[in-house]
């Protein structure tokens, strides 16, 4: 499954990179998200509990690998959550440049959906995807926003 | 695939069961079961506890309004629904959908209730509720309140429901007059998921000019998707070849749809369009001899 | 009686009755005292190595009694039989690697099993499955059939350094100097994808250990009871004596409950010995779509060279067969398939040649057509499209290539899957042609309506082909027929019923024989107590091979009761006949016996009987053709497009059947129907969807399209009967008719629909949103 697209982030670059590699903000803006350590220099464990609809709390274990960072423009993550829904894997790619005030972020990834959730829930797969993604993107917009009005990290 | 352990409960009133479900955040309510036992089963839903809601009549039931409209209390079988006369007459765009709810078996339990509050993307009754400008009314052990159908949807299979709320009751105001509605719906198999629809509700002035037009798509995006780009295109013209025409390709504007292993997008965008050509021509003609 | 003959009589079914009251007995109808129930965790991955698997939680979790992984079965771990060699072509390769019963240090496709649990009911097995707790290393998977065999590919198998699983070459005369020779050479690449069999009923095992008794007994849902009764007894180290294999009423077959020691089929005896208690494990149908086998991908690069006048000068054939990650059923498919594409037409020169492929995907073995398809798939899309590019009517062109009736038998020089010769028996496949065209009103249709309603803006098309389908194969089958002193008939038979209406169509052959009533012939199928000797049902030859069988046992009792009768009763055996369950000299029926009374006086308690004499009216007999025949049809079908949507509306379809001698029209209408039905969910709905990691798309019927009776037309079907010379009745089988050439109908009826569009189709299945992007294509001239 590819997933690409771009968003802006209404603040400066230096400010994004930092918002994007914080495990506290991964935490409170991936969707459902319950929690997320930084382990090591590039690597955060965690969980992550999601409900769309129906499906409620699909439990995934989650390892997020940074490597090729070159801050404040560029980084790929190894991406691997498994639960008992499925698994999936794959890597990401994510640039951030400069844009006027603000910074124009683009992700690509390609990722492996694997198990229950790809066998009965592909109808589905790219809404939800799109949907957490827009999800978490608003709210690391809101965070950011937070952080550049002078709030508490 | 068989489900994990749950509690279950099958309260007598309403009341019961609102408080039931007030107390107990784990707490999933059971309405014809259509969409929430195959998930219990599959294991991607597991609810702590079911409270059954089908010992509650008071919730099941078609009513004719003074207004000309219908209250349709929201435990009433898709079935009751499909066959009602009331609904033929005053809502006929909702009779025309009924059939397209997967199939008469799982119309003979499925409730009205129970799929809008799963608010499936690819579901009709969405899509017809928001087109009708129907209003929800739901309650909980706090008190009552009515919510827009347009309102209601939020997102994917996401309501305004909040937490221990039930939608109790349907009100579809009484058609418009010189209005018209057409139901038109594409899929792989009689009774599937649809992989387009259409409904389209249009009415006209004593000139015989669209005055409003409501045009709501569903299986193409997260929710019913109003087009509004293609409303437009339709707004103060007859309604002709041209008009339709226009409004079908306006209709591209509106809607994201999703690509699954069914259909490309592109496909569906073709079909999108199609459909809502054919459908405006339908409702058109029915909304031409409504105003003769 | 009165009537002439039981054969080609439209006998309502014996068995429905019990069917349709719930009285059936099915697999989980089985109920035992203490039984337990089984749930395997399936693999999610479809390649890994398996680091380690810990059952800890699994096996505390109150209702569970046990939990195995392969370390827990100690020496009964070992991989299958081989169960189909492979066969003596000059040159051939094959690499066997048969399933396993619980993988081990690896995964080799998506549903693989890792462990099993059980438990006091299949509720707290599942919740058992939760706690297991497994790490694995994700290889790459091994997906795609071209890029599996280029050097750095994963390796599924790594023992044999390559992804190839076999390769096949047969050949006769020289196609180069066809090709060479010919006016039009049409090369093209084609596409067929996989399905499912989805059978109502998934697979299930129930087996119960008497120890007192040193019995085993299984209830298997399995096509061969015989092989699984003898392999189960070897595995467990029971005599074959001491092992009872059940297949009672199964809710089809197909062709995937004729694969054999399944994980499952392995396990559960094991399990209910091991424990001491019967042990139930039913499939659902989620597992259904891995744990069960399937078929059938392949892509062939083909060629036809053909004269000016559309006559075939050879083919030429190359093409890649998906066996997914083990090949316990060895080249049966991907043979069919070479076999089958020769079709009812003379072709002096033929080049195939396949490799099979090992893959992360789950086991193909044969599901209904067996591969035939394809064959058919190809041959007759290249044909439409000679006969376009030659302005040749695509009827005419047929008739122009047909084996004629006056041929026969008909020697294709190449081997067939059960190693004999393809060599056809009998076939008049011109006639089948005429009255099919006839039917659906080709002529009219191409001549005056077609164009008539294109000028209306209507997109109608037809589809008429021609198949050949190999039924009846060897080894053998056996019956005994008894005549009890009730005057019942009893018959047994190796052979399982799914459906095929065994019950009544043997039951019609015997009593034909004993000139009693069809309704007093009570038939046991699928029970090794009762018949021990024989393969299973599959290659549609229930009816050749074991309806021989029955016929030969039943003729033997009738030699029996003449012989027995005529002294008793101061005649000549030829004065004597067999008629209304009894035995009397013709004209004079008062000087008669019923049949019960001659099997009272053929078993007496007391006295002296001839030496040399066998007591009872009881005959055992088997029959082994010495090879396969020849069935064959015309389907055609007429469709509606509409270019918007892309949707396709089957209007009519049409099948001109050749099986030879019918014993139950019924039986035979129902077969066809089935089969067509089966097949055009293949051409049009079903298609098991795999992603380039081997993941599975569709596993649940949402997703995976089943044809509903909304979706598929009734058929309407003709006879054409050429008998067999190969067995005494002359019957071919029919089982897989319907499903065989429905691909190729319905590619040719789109088409032909969409003439003048530029679309061509040389894949199946389709889909609406498929067809819409060919269409698109074609438009934006990408040809």
């Amino acid at each position: 499954m590819i997933v690409e697209g771009s968003h802006f982030f209404p603040g400066p670059r230096d400010a994004v990179w930092t918002l994007l590699l914080d495990p506290d903000v991964l935490a409170k803006t991936m969707p459902g998200t319950a929690s997320i350590a930084r382990v090591a220099d590039d690597r955060y464990e965690g969980t992550m509990a999601m409900g769309i609809g129906p499906i409620t709390a699909a439990v995934f274990d989650v390892v997020i690998t940074i490597t090729d960072q070159a801050a404040p423009e560029h980084y790929t993550m190894q991406i691997e959550g498994r639960g008992k829904f499925g698994f999936t894997r794959g890597k990401a790619a994510v640039t951030l440049a400069s844009e006027g005030t603000g910074t124009s972020m683009r992700y690509q990834a390609d990722l492996v959906v694997g198990g229950k959730i790809a066998a009965v829930g592909q109808r589905l797969l790219d809404s939800v995807s799109k949907m957490m993604l827009r999800q978490g993107l608003d709210a690391m917009t809101r965070e950011l926003e937070h952080r550049l009005a002078g709030g508490a990290a | 695939m068989k489900p994990p352990v749950f509690e279950y409960h099958r309260p007598d009133s309403l009341n019961e069961a609102l408080a039931l479900l007030g107390a107990h955040p784990d707490a999933k309510p059971l309405a014809g079961g259509q969409s929430l036992i195959p998930a219990m089963n599959f294991r991607l839903a597991a609810p702590g506890r079911l409270v059954d809601l089908n010992a509650l009549d008071e919730l099941a039931g078609i009513e004719e309004t003074v207004e000309g409209g219908l209250r349709i209390g929201a435990m009433t079988r898709h079935r009751a629904v499909e066959l009602s006369a009331a609904v033929a007459a005053r809502a006929p765009l909702l009779a025309a959908a009924m059939p397209f709810i997967a199939h008469r078996q799982i119309r003979n339990r499925g409730t009205i209730g129970g799929s809008l509050a799963h608010a499936d993307p690819a579901a009709e009754l969405p899509a017809v509720v928001v087109a009708l400008e129907a209003q929800l009314v739901l309650a909980s052990s706090r008190g009552e309140r009515m919510v827009p159908a347009a309102e209601f949807f939020t997102g994917l299979f996401a309501t305004a429901l909040e937490d221990g709320e039930l939608i109790t009751a349907i009100e579809i105001p009484a058609p418009p007059p010189r209005s018209g509605s057409a139901f038109l719906e594409l899929a792989r198999r009689h009774g599937d998921y649809a992989l387009v629809g259409v409904t389209a509700v249009v009415i006209l002035d004593s000139e015989r000019r669209v005055t409003d037009a409501r045009i709501v798509l569903f299986s193409v995006g997260e929710g019913p998707v109003r087009a509004a780009r293609a409303e437009a295109a339709l707004a103060g013209t007859t309604g002709d070849a041209a008009a339709r025409e226009a409004a079908a390709d306006a209709v591209q504007g509106d809607i994201d749809p999703s690509a699954d292993i069914h259909a490309s997008s592109a496909y569906r965008r073709q079909l999108a369009s199609v459909l809502t050509r054919r459908a405006l021509a339908a409702a058109l003609g029915r909304a031409v001899d409504a105003a003769r | 009686m009165n009537f002439e003959s039981y054969m080609g009589r439209r006998v309502l079914r014996l068995e429905d009755a019990r069917l349709l009251t719930g009285r059936a007995l099915f697999v989980d109808d089985v109920e035992l005292p203490g039984m337990l129930h089984v749930a395997f965790l399936r693999s999610d991955d479809a390649h890994g190595r398996i680091r380690s698997i810990d059952a800890t939680a699994a096996r505390a979790r109150r209702g569970v009694l046990a939990v195995y992984t392969a370390s827990d079965l100690g020496d009964y771990w070992r991989p299958g039989p081989l169960l189909v060699p492979p066969p003596p072509v000059p040159g051939l390769i094959f690499n066997a690697a048969t399933q396993v019963p619980l993988a081990r240090d690896k995964i080799r496709h998506c549903g693989e099993p890792l462990a099993m649990v059980v438990a006091e009911s299949r509720y707290l097995a599942e919740d058992a499955l939760e706690d297991i707790v497994v790490d694995v290393e994700p290889l790459p998977a091994v997906a795609d059939l071209e890029a599996a065999l280029l050097p750095d590919a994963p390796l599924v198998h790594e023992q044999f350094g390559s992804n190839l699983a076999a390769q096949v070459h047969q050949r006769k005369g020289d196609y180069a100097s066809a090709k060479a020779a010919a006016a039009l050479v049409i090369s093209r690449r084609f596409l067929y994808d996989r399905g499912a069999s989805a059978a109502i009923e998934n697979r299930g095992v129930v087996a119960s250990w008497d120890a007192r008794a040193g019995e085993l007994t299984v209830w298997d849902t399995t096509q061969a009871p015989i092989p699984i009764r003898n392999g189960l007894a070897a595995m467990l180290g029971l005599g074959e004596s001491h092992v009872r294999v059940i297949a009672p009423f199964i809710g089809g077959g197909f062709g995937p409950k004729i694969m054999m020691f399944y994980p499952e089929e392995v396990l559960i005896p094991w399990a209910a010995m091991r424990l001491g208690r019967p042990v139930k494990w039913i499939e659902d149908r989620r597992e259904n779509f891995y744990a069960t086998t399937q078929e059938r991908g392949q892509i062939h690069d083909a060629e036809l060279a053909v004269s000016r006048d559309g006559k075939i000068l050879g083919v030429r054939d190359a093409f890649l067969h998906d066996t997914g990650a083990y090949d316990p059923y060895g080249l049966t498919v991907p043979i069919n398939s070479q076999c089958t594409l020769l079709g009812p037409y003379v072709v002096p020169h033929y080049d195939s040649q396949f490799q099979a492929v090992f893959t992360n995907r789950p086991i193909v073995t044969p599901v209904r057509g067996a591969g035939r398809q394809h064959g058919v798939f190809v041959m007759e899309r290249l044909l439409d499209l000679a006969a376009r590019d030659l302005g040749i009517d695509r009827v005419e062109i047929r008739r122009r290539n047909y084996i004629q009736p006056d041929a026969f038998p008909y020697d294709h020089e190449i081997l067939f899957q059960d190693f004999r010769p393809l060599v056809y028996d009998s076939g008049n496949y011109p006639a089948a042609l005429e009255k099919a065209a006839l039917m659906i009103g080709y002529e009219d249709f191409v001549r005056e309506e077609q164009p008539r309603l294109r000028r209306e803006g209507r997109h109608v098309g037809m589809g008429v082909v021609s198949y050949i389908e190999g039924t009846g194969i060897g080894p053998y089958e056996g019956a005994r027929v008894t005549i009890e002193p009730s005057g019942m008939v009893r018959v047994a038979t190796g052979v399982g019923t799914q459906g095929q209406g065994h019950f009544t169509t043997f039951a019609q052959l015997v009593a034909e024989q004993l000139g009693v009533d069809v309704a007093s012939v009570r038939v046991t199928t699928g029970d090794t107590r009762d018949f021990n000797w024989g393969t299973g049902t599959f290659a549609s030859r229930g009816a050749v091979v074991a309806g021989s069988a029955c016929h030969a046992a039943a003729a033997k009792v009738r030699a029996k009761v003449l012989a027995l009768a005529a002294p008793l009763l101061d005649a000549q055996e030829g004065d004597l006949e067999l008629r209304d369950g009894r035995v009397a000299v013709r004209g004079a029926p008062e000087r008669g016996l019923t049949l019960g009374e001659l099997a009272r006086k053929a078993n007496p308690l007391r006295g002296a009987v001839t030496p040399g004499t066998e007591p009872g009216l009881e005959a055992t007999a088997y029959f082994g053709p010495d090879r396969g025949n020849a069935a064959s049809g015309v389907h055609a079908m007429r469709v509606e497009v509409d270019p918007e949507t892309a949707e396709v509306k089957i209007i009519r379809y049409i099948v001109v059947h050749d099986c030879g001698t019918v014993i139950n029209p019924m039986v035979v209408e129902a077969q066809v129907q089935g089969g067509v039905a089966h097949g055009i969910g293949n051409a049009f709905y079903e298609q098991l969807i795999f992603d380039e990691n081997g993941q599975l798309m569709n596993a649940s019927f949402m997703d995976y399209l089943l044809p509903t009776a909304l979706d598929v037309p009734t058929v309407e079907l003709a006879h054409i009967e050429t008998p067999s010379p190969l067995n005494p009745l002359g019957v071919k089988g029919v089982g897989e008719a319907g499903a065989i050439p429905t691909g190729a109908a319905f590619a040719q009826a789109v088409e032909d629909a969409l003439w003048g569009t530029g679309v061509e189709i040389t894949e199946i299945p389709l889909s609406p949103s498929r067809l819409h992007q060919l269409i698109a294509q074609a438009r934006g001239g990408d040809r």
